[in-house]
């Protein structure tokens, strides 16, 4: 991959960001679509400093916001515009676990959740089990027995969910070299974990009640 | 002093822009001044403007204070609440429908359309004549100065057919939009910039005609919204027409059943019920009215704040269950809530209060007035957007979410609620069938499973695709939404680099070409009211000069020949005649008014004698 400018054409300064300077504040137009990584300047790693992660969106923020440039002219306002938006999807790729071990399984040319479907076996298991019980508390009126066995599997699948992260964090640290069968072993519980997060996501919708019609 | 001063001769009236909170039941302008957001208003005025119209037989609608007085006179025709019809088709407004006055159509586009007096009028051309008062009012508190540049502000919960609306009533009006922002955003930038807050905020915002909840974060001046959600139709009105359901039970017995449907009487019951609501904030019961003299009815109810607060707890309900939503898609529990902030009138409701203390344990701030908050921050946020300061810095959410309906009537969601904005996502789509050149596009917001659920935003073709085997074309859909929440979605496929893109126009929308007709005929307006107040204003000046050159006369026309004394007398007779009956036009009252100083000059010069005369002589001017 190419590789972006060093320095800020304006003042000179080193780049954070392909996508402006944050000493002078000048926006910076990359010569190719910058990683999620890349737009944070970070070196592509599963451990992440979410502190730091934050500090950098927040100054970056403040360099790259279209709010600041109103008056300036419309391929200016138009690149704040690109440039603050893909630092919002870069954040949200980067300060999410799951998406964040999605995005470099597939970077390093790992099977995408389409090529391979299949979750850890000893997971399968407690998946028809948990079923049922989600069955069972939607077929109940809300207070009933069932419904409130649901806290008790809330919490199993916490367990599960945290779990399942520690295995994907032991298949991606450090960083495996491309097409390593641990990216495999890694696709495999983030499978797993999407599996939990859905379920999770059923369980809070029951709590909440349907779901509004907008 | 009303007025405020700018530094005209620097420009500097083109460096401001206004913040306008164009409300359900009020709308108010602000602007930044001196370090801080100010309310603007003319002396001696709140600057409020109800958002009501009322329609005369003839002449222009009156708007604001006015609409409101009219109302109790001649419900039938005065709107209100026109809100909650934005970027709505007639079919969705059924519930709202009851409460207007006249009758509902919808125009080609789907967009409705109140029948007045003969004439059509969509919501975004009434919502315009709020906002020309608005700004008419504004740029009075500025002294005269014309301000075009304006950040308006919209529910949180608003999608993109509604948001649209709002920005074509700017343009209808006039306006130079610079940013459309979130009302509970815009409450928090003007709370967290007083205290220099940090921590976890969330917004409670109930309007006249809209519930909103956002979750933030502040932090040395970032204002983070982390989640948002509500409803666009709950409000202050929701809990009026709770009272008028009452009523209208309660008056069955006494009234026929064509006048318990009429129009102006439910808009009465409704004015009534209001007034009884808000005497209720302030007392533990009060009393609903209602006279109608033509039928003989006197009716009076008494309503305690228990009676009430049982029939309102439904509307609280909901409200505290999309609380519950924003906290969950914020992955946060009441308890990390450090503040809560009220904002909007309806919050001035005892129960409304207790129920959120309750609900996230804490006491709500009540002490930024919950009408003006909002303006206040859009003035903010208008300040940022000016260049006036990097302090600041803004990061909202997109409320919905934007997705493609797939093959079998399910959704891609693209971007999904609560995503920062601006933002962008891309997602690869391909064909389904051997030597398929066209893929069509079908772009929809809402969180339901299936597109027929969620609303669409509309549907666009990518042509051109060369024949190629099922599967063969990647397609890439990119969607944008900008700082004000507006999407843009372009797709591109890869072999050919054939791209299309759309700039989403929402169903029950205005075209371009219909907000440029109601564009002209708005300035149109604009001129006739120009020159009316013209005229007005001539006359009021007429009648000074002809009483003083009355009195001039009566101490000076000894000194003044015969022709000059003929010239004053025909000058007086036209400038008499303009002060009776219906008022000339401008043009005509300039003429005379001219004529009537050129005539009078030297009479203004031998009173100026006597004034010299008698100041030298020592006597007062009174005894000359």
């Amino acid at each position: 991959m190419s590789e972006f400018a060093a320095k800020c054409s304006k003042c000179g300064a080193e780049f954070e960001s392909p996508l402006g300077c944050t000493a002078c504040g000048t926006l910076a137009a990359p010569e190719r679509e910058p990683t999620p990584f890349e737009v944070f300047g970070l070196a592509p790693s599963f451990a992440l400093d979410a502190a730091q992660l934050r500090r950098k969106l927040l100054r970056l923020g403040r360099v790259l916001h279209p709010d600041y440039f109103g008056a300036a002219d419309e391929a200016t306002r138009a690149l704040a515009e690109r440039n603050s938006a893909r630092l919002h999807r870069a954040h949200d790729v980067l300060a999410d676990d799951a998406a964040r071990a999605d995005w470099l399984v597939r970077h390093l040319g790992g099977p995408s959740e389409n090529e391979q479907r299949e979750m850890p076996k000893a997971f399968l298991l407690e998946v028809l089990e948990w079923n049922e019980q989600l069955e069972a508390a939607r077929e109940s009126a809300p207070g009933s027995r069932e419904r409130t066995a649901l806290a008790g599997l809330e919490a199993e699948l916490k367990q599960q969910r945290e779990r399942a992260l520690a295995a994907v964090a032991r298949a991606l640290e450090p960083l495996p070299p491309r097409a390593a069968p641990t990216l495999r072993e890694a696709r495999s519980q983030l499978n797993a974990l999407r599996y939990v997060d859905n379920t999770l996501a059923q369980i809070e919708a029951l709590a909440l009640g349907a779901p509004s019609s907008h | 002093m009303g007025f405020i001063e700018l530094n005209v001769l620097n420009n500097a009236a083109q460096n401001v822009a206004l913040g306008i909170d164009l409300g359900t039941t009020n709308s108010l302008g602000a602007m930044w001044k001196d370090g801080r957001p100010i309310v603007l208003h003319p002396e001696g005025d709140s600057g409020y403007v109800p958002s009501a119209i009322h329609f005369p037989e003839k002449g222009m609608p009156a708007v604001g204070r006015r609409a409101r007085e009219l109302a109790l006179v001649d419900p039938a025709h005065t709107l209100f609440s026109i809100k909650r019809f934005m970027g709505r088709g007639l079919a969705e407004t059924r519930e709202d429908a009851a409460s207007v006055p006249c009758p509902l159509s919808q125009n080609e586009n789907g967009v409705v359309q109140f029948e007045m007096r003969g004439r059509k009028f969509t919501p975004q051309e009434l919502s315009a004549l709020i906002l020309m008062k608005v700004h008419d009012q504004a740029c009075k508190a500025l002294g005269g100065i014309e301000v075009t540049k304006v950040v308006i502000t919209v529910p949180a919960y608003f999608d993109e057919a509604q948001r649209q609306a709002t920005r074509d009533a700017a343009r209808i009006a006039g306006l130079d939009v610079l940013r459309i922002i979130n009302e509970p955003t815009a409450a928090s930038l003007a709370y967290g910039l007083d205290k220099r807050k940090q921590g976890v905020v969330a917004v409670y915002d109930l309007g006249g005609g809209t519930f909103d909840v956002s979750i933030l974060r502040i932090e040395e001046g970032v204002f983070q919204v982390l989640a948002t959600h509500g409803d666009t139709h709950l409000g202050g009105d929701d809990f009026d027409r709770a009272l008028v359901e009452v009523a209208r039970k309660e008056l069955s017995a006494l009234l026929a059943p064509n006048v318990l449907e009429d129009r102006a009487f439910l808009q009465s019951l409704r004015l009534a019920a209001e007034k009884c609501k808000i005497e209720l904030s302030n007392a533990p019961e009060a009393y609903m009215h209602l006279a109608m003299p033509e039928s003989g009815v006197q009716w009076r109810r008494n309503f305690t704040r228990a009676e009430v607060e049982a029939l309102w707890a439904p509307l609280i309900e909901r409200t505290l269950q999309s609380c519950q939503r924003a906290l969950a898609d914020a992955k946060l529990k009441a308890a990390q809530i450090d503040e809560v902030v009220l904002v909007g009138g309806s919050t001035r409701i005892p129960a409304v209060r207790e129920r959120v203390e309750r609900f996230f344990n804490r006491k709500p701030h009540i002490e930024l007035n919950p009408d003006e908050v909002v303006a206040l921050g859009a003035a903010v946020q208008a300040h940022v957007l000016m260049g006036g300061t990097r302090e600041v810095l803004l990061m909202d959410v997109t409320p919905l979410s934007l997705g493609l309906e797939t093959m079998g009537g399910a959704v891609a969601k693209i971007i999904n609620r609560n995503s920062t904005i601006p933002c962008q996502a891309t997602e690869g789509f391909t064909t389904y069938a051997d030597n398929q050149t066209g893929i069509e596009f079908h772009i929809v917001q809402g969180e339901r499973e299936l597109a027929k659920d969620c609303r669409t935003l509309g549907r666009f073709k990518l042509s051109g695709i060369p024949p190629m085997p099922a599967g063969m074309p990647k397609v890439a859909v990119r969607f944008h939404i900008d700082a004000n929440g507006m999407l843009t979605v372009t797709a591109k496929e890869e072999s050919t680099g054939k791209s299309a893109r759309i700039e989403v126009q929402p169903m029950n929308g205005l075209t371009d070409a219909q907000v440029e007709s109601m564009l002209n005929a708005a300035y149109r307006h604009a001129r006739d009211d120009f020159d009316a107040r013209r005229a007005a204003d001539l006359r009021t000046e007429i009648g000074v000069m002809v009483r003083a050159t009355e009195r001039g006369l009566g101490h000076a026309s000894g000194q003044l020949d015969r022709e000059t004394l003929l010239d004053i007398q025909d000058a007086l007779v036209k400038g008499r005649a303009a002060l009776e009956g219906a008022l000339p036009d401008a043009t005509t009252l300039q003429r005379v008014r001219d004529q009537l100083e050129r005539a009078t000059l030297p009479l203004a010069a031998a009173l100026m004698d006597s004034v010299a005369k008698a100041a030298l002589s020592g006597k007062k001017l009174s005894e000359v």
